[in-house]
């Protein structure tokens, strides 16, 4: 899973690629900490290349979704596959975090 | 194909990539998505809780039979737990009221056509079915 964080005119971007699964979702946790430090987070999170999210990568959203509302800002996940999009609805994500 | 794995302690990516190279799992991109997703929660669960410290054994079993139903089964003699008697998580819950984590075998149950549990001989037995012809 390849993380990339860009910061641009007050927004950050972040490229998400490959898969997100138990063997580092960890990894994945400590990639994304510096998100969960911004003060005024307003996040887009490029979802494009991501294949596959198991639920230990659904509980780090989770937890950057409350974090990012704690701190007033906003997060928008984009591009998402088909496949993964499921796992989001199935699960009520759809409905907490806002995909476009 | 019957595959056994001991100990099991941090094999959860060892039993994934049994049953995805098992010849039995089908090629197509869309199912195994729904595959890997669901072994991989049901081998978390396991990996991590059937035995104190991880020294036990994990019996994989896969079969497809003719009507084209894929059967993905665990055995392993750990801890007797029915993962299936948790209740849903409330998908309704907002953001605020949302537990961390909790979704793993619901999503298993999402994404398979069914899924049983018998305790049995000493041994959980998990079993997981999906049409592959759908």
């Amino acid at each position: 899973m390849e993380v990339i964080i860009k910061q641009e005119d007050g927004k950050t971007y972040v490229k998400l690629s490959g898969r997100l699964d138990t063997t580092n979702a960890s990894a994945f946790q400590t990639d994304i900490e510096p998100l969960f430090a911004l003060e005024d987070p307003d996040i887009e999170l490029d979802c494009a290349d991501m294949e596959y999210t198991s639920s230990q990568g659904l509980r780090a959203f989770l937890m950057l979704q409350k974090s990012v509302t704690s701190h007033g800002g906003k997060l928008v996940m984009t591009n998402m596959k088909p496949q993964v999009r499921e796992v989001f609805d199935i699960t009520g994500f759809s409905t907490i975090i806002n995909i476009k | 194909m019957t595959t056994r794995i001991v100990p099991i302690a941090g094999k959860t990516a060892e039993i994934i990539e049994t049953v995805m190279s098992s010849p039995d799992v089908p090629q197509d991109e869309t199912l195994r998505f729904k595959i890997r997703l669901s072994v991989e929660e049901i081998a978390e669960n396991i990996v991590n809780y059937a035995y104190n410290n991880g020294n036990g054994f994990v019996e994989i079993t896969t079969t497809l039979d003719e009507a084209g139903m894929l059967t993905i089964s665990f055995k392993d003699a750990g801890v007797p737990f029915n993962p299936l008697e948790k209740e849903d998580p409330d998908i309704t819950l907002s953001l605020d009221e949302r537990p961390v984590g909790g979704l793993g075998i619901f999503i298993c149950k999402k994404m398979m056509d069914s899924v049983s549990y018998v305790f049995e001989d000493g041994c959980n037995n998990f079993t997981m079915k999906i049409n592959t012809r759908k």
